[in-house]
């Protein structure tokens, strides 16, 4: 999973009694709400998923808000983030199986779809723990790990995240 | 990446943001994500809020599928990928998959076997090989 540290930058809204005299505190209270502000966003649909803040680089002069008294500060910040691309082979464990296909998850991407379709000569086999088999006993059941490639990806803005096609058709992809 | 032109990593056809960005392995990032998670411990007194679910989730995967731990050995992953003049992206994915043969390399990152490039079988071949050292003294 190839991972972005990227610069952005974001307005961070302040409550007038979290002004300090002493700069210190204001600088923590920026960072904080900055942090619950990226963890609260997820993801967007130009840079992926935001797995962590890395550092404040710059905070702008603040603009007091007349209605309510919160000051609006404008930083820049840098930031792991996650993005998917068509193409990429990936490590995901089996999540969940179904007849017509089974979904992995791999670090913050969730719901990966596999088809039947697309899994080569395994077929769906049923029971008390659902599984693929192939002619040669390799199997995919619960938390198998397997090695996937992507070949579709949708962002849903409602949701706040990537809808994911995976494939294993291609060398070396498959269950490890 | 320009609009016309379909997305496809297998050929180098990514985002701009890869180009433009720094790439990090699975190995690189489970070192920042470590320091991150105590430092945001030390930081709040209730750091439920700072840590989201994508973090955690990243960090859990991370973890498990990181070759590589001790950050010297890390460093050194890095050091041998640089010397073959991949793009980021690529670096990347092979510093996380660690292909054992070149035909493996190849079919997990096919653009640097693709026309123009002047890594040579023989060259792919040094670098798995001195991947594995790492892994082996780790």
């Amino acid at each position: 999973m190839v991972f972005l540290e990227v610069e952005m930058p974001w307005n961070v809204l302040i409550d007038p009694d979290k002004l300090d005299a002493k700069g210190l505190l204001l600088r923590k209270a920026i960072i904080i709400r900055l942090l619950e502000d990226i963890a609260n966003r997820k993801a967007s649909k130009e840079h992926g998923y935001y797995v962590a803040v890395t550092a404040l680089k710059k905070i702008g002069e603040g603009k007091v808000r007349e209605m309510t008294g919160e000051v609006l500060f404008p930083v820049t910040f840098t930031c792991i983030t996650q993005k998917p691309s068509k193409g990429e082979v990936l490590v995901g464990t089996v999540d969940k199986i179904l007849k017509q296909g089974l979904f992995l998850k791999s670090g913050p991407l969730e719901s990966i779809f596999l088809s039947e379709k697309t899994m080569k000569d395994y077929q769906y086999s049923a029971g008390d723990n659902p599984m693929f088999l192939n002619d040669k006993h390799s199997k995919l059941e619960k938390d198998t790990l397997v090695r996937f490639k992507i070949f579709g990806i949708k962002w849903i803005e409602s949701d706040r995240h990537f809808q994911i096609l995976a494939t294993l058709a291609g060398d070396y992809l498959g269950p490890l | 990446m320009s609009g016309e032109e379909e997305e496809n990593a297998a050929e180098l056809k990514i985002g701009d943001e890869f180009l433009k960005a720094k790439c990090l392995m699975n190995c690189e990032v489970a070192l920042i994500l470590d320091r991150r998670y105590e430092q945001l411990q030390q930081m709040s007194d209730d750091p439920t809020n700072q840590i989201s679910q994508v973090f955690e989730k990243s960090m859990q995967y991370v973890k498990r599928f990181s070759r590589y731990k001790n950050p010297d050995a890390v460093r050194q992953v890095r050091e041998i990928l640089s010397r073959n003049r991949l793009a980021e992206f690529e670096l990347c994915v092979l510093g996380n998959l660690c292909p054992e043969t070149v035909e493996e390399a190849i079919a997990m990152v096919p653009s640097i076997k693709s026309k123009g490039r002047a890594l040579e079988e023989d060259a792919i071949e040094k670098m798995l090989h001195d991947l594995s050292l790492i892994k082996k003294f780790e």
